[in-house]
Parts: structure tokens; sequence; C-alpha cells
């Protein structure tokens, strides 16, 4: 990645060199190729690789393989685990619990949920992002099948309380789904522990490629869903389509490193974390968004003062980070998630989120303080 | 959450990375008339300030909260104005000057905000002027 210092690693990551070889040898005529649904040699050596890859997901969260569905991605993953659960359930109630600073891809089904009838809580965070065991069970109704809070935000990295909250469920007939696209491979994540149904994964926030992910749908007792996608019966008739081997294989690498790694690891960015946010302290009036303690280890919010967002982004640009800044978005407004923690639109917009992570070094970190805080002088001083 | 998706021109990034003219000119310096337009709380705030020698534009200075664009067009229209007539100044240019530096549609309210903060300065001269013929 030359000439720029990536700090992105929550909107994707370069794939592990270890996945890629791993994927390289599902493609081609002397390897796995196959359709794993085929009753042959070749077919029934790719279903093999297919089933570990699977076990491999399953390990990370200590799920049973049989509880794990491969779709395309997280956000598939998503729309199956709210759309498939509330279509299936429409019988028993029409109410789903979430809240506002989800993932696109969980705010926009149940968007959809709402359009078919149904009726959506949207819980507001507290000020530090967390969403409380309190609040989900203050929106609770006897009709509600389905709650949907994330383990951590993708913008600003507070990991909400799952095991609390699944534990607040216990006795109550609504399904807890959790998506855990930020979380997996980054927190310990222990299925047998928590009280929850189902559990979204990405494979691309964990080194692993594009175009593939998995839902965790909980066996026992057994979760029902309605498929989004009809054909052929695959993943327990959840969801239809050739298994992609390649993506699958490559998945589980991934999660496998993931796992062997994960507690070294999750110290490691820890440090570099705060290593950025103390050198970024030094800029007066800066500020943290989120929770202070209960965050992931690598995601680092802040909000600037006095600069306008668009610019404060463009002129840091060999840093590759996200904005919370309107200008720059398809969406013309700026963070939702910030603005939900009362964030005004200035300090929305001129947002920063610097991602940490498995590539990242202790000298880009000081190269990252190095130029936003000039930039960020030389922004300020143009409109004093 | 997005990274940025503006595509602009090379003119507009070395404009932004190394604005021209930026500051105000020390208090009591004579012939100054300034110009405010926009605010923070609005996404874009221009202050402008021009120095007159007669009728003419003799330097420019400006202050500037907002999106690159708005830096950039700061910065060209200070180097651009300079001699300029005053009667030169009173027709829009706004619009021409974001169109030469390619900036994209959303961006021409940039453009429309500096025409407004030229027009204040303007505004004030007329003000000045009158004050002082009668």
């Amino acid at each position: 990645m030359s000439g720029s210092i990536y700090l992105d690693y929550a909107a994707t990551t370069p794939m592990d060199p270890r996945v890629a070889e791993r994927m390289a040898a599902c493609l081609t005529r002397d390897g796995l190729f196959a359709n794993p649904a085929s009753a042959h040699g070749p077919g029934r050596k790719a279903r093999a690789a297919v089933e570990a890859a699977r076990a491999e997901i399953a390990a990370l969260v200590n799920a049973t393989p049989q509880e794990i569905v491969f779709t395309s991605g997280a956000t598939e993953s998503d729309n199956l685990a709210i759309k498939g659960l509330a279509r299936f359930e429409r019988q028993r109630g029409w109410h789903i619990v979430t809240s506002r600073i989800e993932h696109k891809a969980v705010l926009d089904a149940c968007k959809q949920l709402e359009k078919e009838g149904f009726e959506i809580t949207w819980l507001k965070p507290d000020a530090q992002g967390l969403i409380q065991p309190d609040a989900v069970r203050a929106a609770l109704r006897p009709d509600t099948v389905l709650v949907s809070i994330m383990q951590a935000n993708n913008e600003i990295g507070t990991v909400n309380d799952v095991a609390a909250i699944g534990a607040m469920l216990q006795g109550h007939s609504a399904r807890f789904h959790v998506d855990a696209a930020q979380s997996a491979g980054k927190l310990p994540i222990d299925l047998k522990q928590l009280n929850v149904d189902l559990m979204s994964f990405s494979g691309h926030k964990v080194y692993g490629p594009k175009g593939v992910g998995a839902l965790y749908v909980r066996k026992e007792p057994r979760v029902n869903l309605e498929p989004l996608i009809h054909g052929g019966g695959h993943e327990r008739g959840l969801r239809s389509g050739t298994l992609a081997t390649h993506q699958i294989v490559g998945m589980g690498e991934a999660f496998r490193l993931a796992r062997e790694s994960l507690a070294e690891e999750a110290a490691r960015l820890t440090a570099l974390r705060e290593r950025l946010w103390r050198g970024l302290q030094q800029i007066e009036g800066v500020l943290l968004n989120g929770h202070p303690g209960q965050r992931l280890p690598g995601i680092l919010n802040l909000s600037f003062p006095r600069v306008e967002g668009e610019s404060l982004l463009y002129a840091c640009e060999p840093l590759a980070v996200s904005s919370g800044s309107a200008c720059n978005s398809a969406e013309q407004e700026p963070s939702y998630v910030l603005r939900a923690l009362g964030r005004d639109d200035q300090l929305a917009g001129a947002s920063l989120r610097f991602s940490l992570g498995r590539y990242t070094t202790e000298a880009e970190v000081d190269q990252a303080i190095e130029i936003v805080t000039r930039e960020y002088t030389r922004l300020s001083a143009l409109a004093a | 959450m997005s990274i940025g998706t503006t595509e602009y021109s090379a003119t507009v990034y070395e404009h932004f990375r190394a604005p021209r003219n930026v500051g105000a000119f020390p208090a009591g310096t004579l012939g100054v008339i300034e110009g405010q337009a926009g605010s923070r709380r609005q996404g874009r705030e221009i202050i402008l300030a021009l120095r007159l020698d007669g009728a003419r534009v003799a330097e420019c200075r400006y202050r500037v909260y907002g999106c690159p664009a708005t830096v950039a067009l700061c910065s060209v229209l200070s180097e651009r104005i300079l001699g300029s007539t005053l009667e030169h100044l009173r027709a829009p240019m706004g619009l021409a000057l974001a169109e030469e530096l390619e900036l994209p549609p959303a961006k021409r309210a940039a453009a429309l905000l500096l025409e407004d903060a030229l027009g204040a300065a303007l505004a004030r001269y007329n003000m000045t002027s009158r004050r002082q013929t009668a």
C-alpha cells in the first residue's frame, strides 16, 4: 500500500497471505473446484473442505458446526436473521426491538419490515454509545419476536454487554440476534455461555475474503427462519446456492488464524490504540466518541473542534481512515451514530475513525499522530 | 461512515494544501473593506477582506471554514482579484470559478457563498462611500 498508512481495518482488512494461499488451492482443475453438493470423489473432497471451514467458524465462537450457515457476507446474514425470523414468527407477534446505531444492514432490514407492517422500537444509546440491558427490558412487549443489538459498534467500537442483554431475555419468547461483524475474532465469544439465538459474521473483517459471511442459527432451542433465497435447499434450506468453496475455505482459515492469535493481538492493538489516543489527546478540545473502557481493541473515534470534517479528512490524506463527514458520504448527513450520541453536526462531521489491525505498526501510529496534529493546526489556523 | 468520495481537480488540491493570502489585515489598515457570509453552523464561513488602492483591489485576505472546495475558491479568488476594479467585481463570478476548478455540482454552494462574501464587502464599500459623500 504505497504512500498511504492504512488505518481503516474496521471497513475491511487485507487478506492474510495464508488465507489467499488456501483459497487459491480451491480454484483450478488440480484443486477443490468441484461442486461440494456432488456425490462423486472431487465433490466429496470439496465438501470436506467446506465442512472443515464450518468447524473453524464454529470453533471461534464455541458453537457446533451444524449451527453455522454460510452467506455472502454479514449484510446477508443480518437480513436473513432479521427478515427470516420476523417473517417466520409473524403469527406470534409483530414487534421488534433494535437500536439507532446498528449497522445499516440491520437498520434497513428493520425498515423493510416496518413497511411490511412490523412495529420497530429504535432504542437510543446512552452518551457513551452503549445500549443498556434495562433499555431493552423496558421496550419488550408480549408480542416482541426479535431483539437485534450489535456486539460492537463499527464506528465507535463500543462493546455492548450482550451477555447481560441475553440473560435478561431468558424467559421471554423474543429471539436475540447479535451482529458480530466487528467483534468476531477481536473479542472472545462463547455462544454456549450466551443466550443468543442468531449471530452474524463477516469474512473480510477478519483478514478473510470479501463476499462471504456466516450466520449462527441456534439449534437448541431451535430457531426457525424463512429463507430469503430459494433454489436447491443448500445450507439446511436456509440459503440456497452452490457453495463457494474457495470463499468458505478462506473464511475458515481466517477464523482459525484469528482464534490462534486473539488474546495476543487484542493486547497489542489495545496498546497501539492507547498510544494513538495519548498522542492525539494533546490537541485541545479533542473528544473521544464512545465508551473509554468498554470498547474494541482496534477502534478509536475522535471528534475535532473548530475544523470542518471533509477538509480534515482530505488534509490527512496520507492516512486511509474513515470520517463522519457528510460531504464525503453518499448520504448527505453526518454520522447518524455520532448524532445519536448527542454530538452536534460540526463534531459529528469533524470526526475520524482510526481502526488498527494485524499489520499496524508503532511507527505508523506515530506518523498518524504527527499528520493529524499538523493538519489540524493548519486547518484551524485558516478559520481563526 | 465513509471515506471521501468527492473527486477534486489537481488545482483544488493544490490550493487546498497551500492556500494563498490567508489571514486578515492588521487593525487600522487604511482602505480595507470586509464581507462575511455563511456560518460554521451551516458548515461554511468566509470572511473576505480587500485592501483598496483607489477603486482597485491592491490586496486580498480571507479566513475560511469549510470543505476543500471552499478553501480553494478563496485562495484562487485572492490571487485573481488583484488589480480588479470594483465595477468588475460586481459581475457574478462564483459559478465561473466553480467551473474552472471543475467542482462537482454539489459544491456550487461554496462558490455562491464566496460571491455572497464579496457582495457583502462591496455593500460595505457602498455604505462607506455614501457616508463620505454625504
